[in-house]
């Protein structure tokens, strides 16, 4: 494992900021901390990179404990922020240097990484002359630059516009690649979909869905198919309900309905089928789903209180 | 402590501060400030005269005469060692006149019965002007000249209005060497460097307050804190930033001591001109002191603010504190030993800027020089600790101020 938490818990004055939470990070994946906002995710990185001591609970990170990995790790905070009247490269050299790396092997690094974000010509400019989306682009060069094992990018796309996106997907894959480890924090649900081999939600300090992609989503399908036809006939065995959703059809199952059964109706009655599959769910409302159902709880057990 | 982490810092804090614009200026100007006085010197002073003197007098008020109204006689005519300085008018409006015109530095009218009431009507332009008037050497020794004229010998009559007129003052120092060389060498010199030596304590510490600030507010300190330890990050920050002050105060010390010591061989001035090694070794020792009191305790309080205004404002108490001796500083020019003075150098916030005035205008007790290093070591490492805290807890705090109350539970923590 490269980073193990167990039962970890901080508290600020009466507010429990994290709360007896516990995860596993494998190694060279690339995994999601998601949660709404003041649920504990920057508090729980904190934790892991020993700027703030944990009250309760113990973190291994890359074998070690926090203050000894400390060099191994890059960080993306999400308040972000840059010395604004040194020069880019002076810059990421320093921060390189700070974490331990060699001056000039820094160097080279940081120039290799400005070219991969398109920021070659940049090198000798002062961060306040640079644009929003290129102080961004630099702050993940700035995390990254000292060749860390293990990455934490808190909310790497805000602000960026499409194209930025895509490059720092690119970095986020070429990170995989090169068998680093990545934890993803962000709002945009469907970027997680589309980067997060794993998962970990978490509510007010919580713990509240921990797991692989995939199956999470298995698990929240509701058992409904997605058919985009001219028409649906009524009466089709096994099928309660019809509704249109986005353009198509979407049939909720009776259960012990598979869909081929479905399928197999909707052929048989001559129905001109473009297109079938399982209905799927965004990751956004297993989210929205989660965390309201995780308050609406906690209201109910604050009025029986 | 990871001292290949404190070096890399203190190496980034000096390299990036020592490019300020500000930085350069105040460096530059001491060693500026020598050069013109040079050029000065040796383009404006006449041949042969005494360089001293000459000197003094650059630092001279320019006098205008005073306006004489006699209603009592003794006084008219005015004797020819007095004209020129005081002149004589025949009403208190012609004088008047003139003194609005800007003339006269000041207007006497002289009663009839003056000998028996002593009654003298003094007018001036400015209030403070009647205070100088009162004691003014000038006017005494004119009085008293024109009283006795005529009474006793010229030579006593002389000698009683100025009974101090060749006065030489030398000071022995503890090398039971004498020193000559006028005021300005003596006191000015000194003094101007002392007051510079204080500047920088000032300024690094003050860099050392933005520095700290402006990585809070750029949130950068989050990076910086995932990769080093608070205690590194302020001890780099310390000495990088006191070395910056000590490399302006090595230019300084050394273009005044080549300057002085130039300008004394240049004019063949006699006798043992310039600072005394004591001032330049107890000045280093007190700029270091007092820098590294200032510094931890700016790291700490400048890591509590959210923006650099807040922690600027926050440090404005240890601001108040450093300038009480500036506010005595008239008082320590006349007696650098008044109880006063002594009792400032005890305390440690006061004690560098206190003695670094005190050293430069004579002979300071052992005890004083000992007792205020001593205290300013004690409080040290109250202030590292003091400090250290501050800066741990305050760095991560961002958005808003703590109270006084949070300060209070940050420290009993």
């Amino acid at each position: 494992m490269i980073l193990q938490v167990h039962h970890l818990t901080k508290r600020y004055g009466d507010l429990v900021a994290v709360d007896d939470l516990s995860f596993e990070v494998e190694p060279g994946e690339v995994f999601g901390l998601l949660g709404p906002n003041g649920a504990g995710k920057t508090t729980t990185i904190r934790m892991i990179l020993d700027i703030i001591p944990p009250d309760s609970g113990h973190i291994t990170v890359l074998g070690n404990s926090p203050a000894a990995a400390q060099p191994r790790i890059g960080y993306l905070p999400e308040e972000r922020g840059l010395y604004r009247n040194v020069q880019v490269l002076d810059m990421l050299v320093y921060l390189a240097e700070l974490k331990g790396a060699d001056r000039v092997r820094a160097r080279q690094r940081a120039l290799e990484w400005l070219a991969r974000m398109g920021l070659e010509d940049r090198a000798h400019s002062k961060v306040k002359d640079l644009s929003r989306g290129m102080q961004q682009r630099i702050q993940i060069v700035a995390a990254i630059v000292h060749d860390p094992d293990l990455v934490f990018l808190d909310e790497p796309f805000q602000g960026l516009d499409p194209v930025n996106v895509e490059r720092v997907k690119g970095v986020i894959a070429d990170l995989r690649r090169e068998g680093k480890t990545v934890v993803l924090s962000t709002h945009q649900m469907n970027l997680v979909e589309v980067l997060c081999d794993r998962i970990l939600l978490i509510n007010r300090g919580r713990s509240v869905l921990y797991g692989p992609l995939a199956e999470i989503k298995r698990q929240f399908a509701p058992h409904a198919v997605r058919v985009r036809a001219p028409e649906i006939p009524p009466g089709l065995p096994g099928v309660v309900a019809v509704e249109i959703k986005d353009g198509a059809f979407h049939l909720s199952l009776a259960e012990g309905t598979a869909p081929r059964d479905v399928l197999r109706a909707l052929v048989d009655r001559g129905v001109d089928v473009q297109a079938f599959e399982v209905a799927p769910v965004p990751l956004e409302e297993i989210f929205i789903q989660v965390v309201t159902v995780a308050q609406d709880e906690s209201c109910a057990t604050d009025q029986e209180e | 402590m990871n001292w290949r982490k404190v070096w890399t810092i203190a190496r980034h804090e000096y390299l990036t501060n020592i490019r300020r614009t500000g930085f350069i200026v105040m460096t530059a100007i001491v060693p500026a400030l020598g050069i013109i006085g040079l050029i000065l010197t040796v383009l404006l002073l006449p041949r042969g005269e005494d360089v001293a003197a000459w000197l003094e007098r650059q630092f001279d008020i320019g006098r205008k005469p005073i306006g004489v109204v006699d209603r009592s006689g003794y006084f008219t005519p005015i004797l020819p060692e007095h004209q020129g300085t005081f002149v004589l008018y025949e009403s208190p409006e012609a004088a008047e006149a003139a003194l609005r015109a800007d003339e006269l530095q000041a207007v006497l009218v002289i009663g009839e019965d003056y000998l028996q009431s002593g009654e003298i009507t003094a007018l001036t332009r400015e209030s403070f002007g009647e205070a100088a008037i009162a004691d003014s050497e000038r006017v005494r020794t004119f009085l008293i000249a024109h009283l006795l004229a005529g009474q006793v010998d010229p030579a006593i009559s002389h000698r009683v209005a100025d009974p101090l007129e060749n006065l030489q003052a030398r000071i022995l120092s503890e090398t039971g060497q004498e020193r000559g060389g006028g005021m300005v060498f003596t006191f000015l010199i000194p003094y101007f460097l002392a007051i510079f030596l204080i500047m920088t304590i000032f300024s690094s510490s003050g860099y050392l307050l933005q520095s700290v600030a402006e990585e809070k507010e750029n949130r950068i300190v989050e990076i910086i804190i995932s990769s080093v330890r608070p205690t590194e990050l302020m001890a780099g920050k310390v000495l990088g930033l006191g070395a910056l002050g000590l490399t302006q105060v090595l230019v300084w010390l050394g273009s005044v001591w080549g300057f002085t010591g130039g300008m004394a061989s240049l004019l063949a001035l006699v006798g043992n001109v310039g600072i005394p090694a004591r001032v330049f070794i107890l000045g280093v020792v007190y700029y270091l002191l007092g820098y590294l009191l200032y510094a931890v305790l700016m790291a700490g309080v400048g890591a509590l603010g959210t923006t650099m205004r807040e922690s600027q404002q926050l440090a404005g108490i240890f601001s108040f504190i450093a300038v009480i001796p500036y506010m005595l500083a008239s008082f320590v020019m006349i007696n650098p030993n008044a109880p006063v003075a002594r009792v400032f150098s005890f305390f440690p916030l006061t004690a560098p800027t206190m003695m670094m005035l005190r050293i430069p205008m004579g002979e300071v007790p052992w005890v004083d020089i000992v007792g205020s290093i001593g205290a300013l070591l004690l409080s040290l490492p109250v202030a590292l600790w003091f400090g250290a805290k501050l800066f741990r807890v305050g760095l991560l705090i961002y958005g808003k101020r703590p109270t006084m109350r949070e300060i209070w539970r940050i420290l009993r923590s």
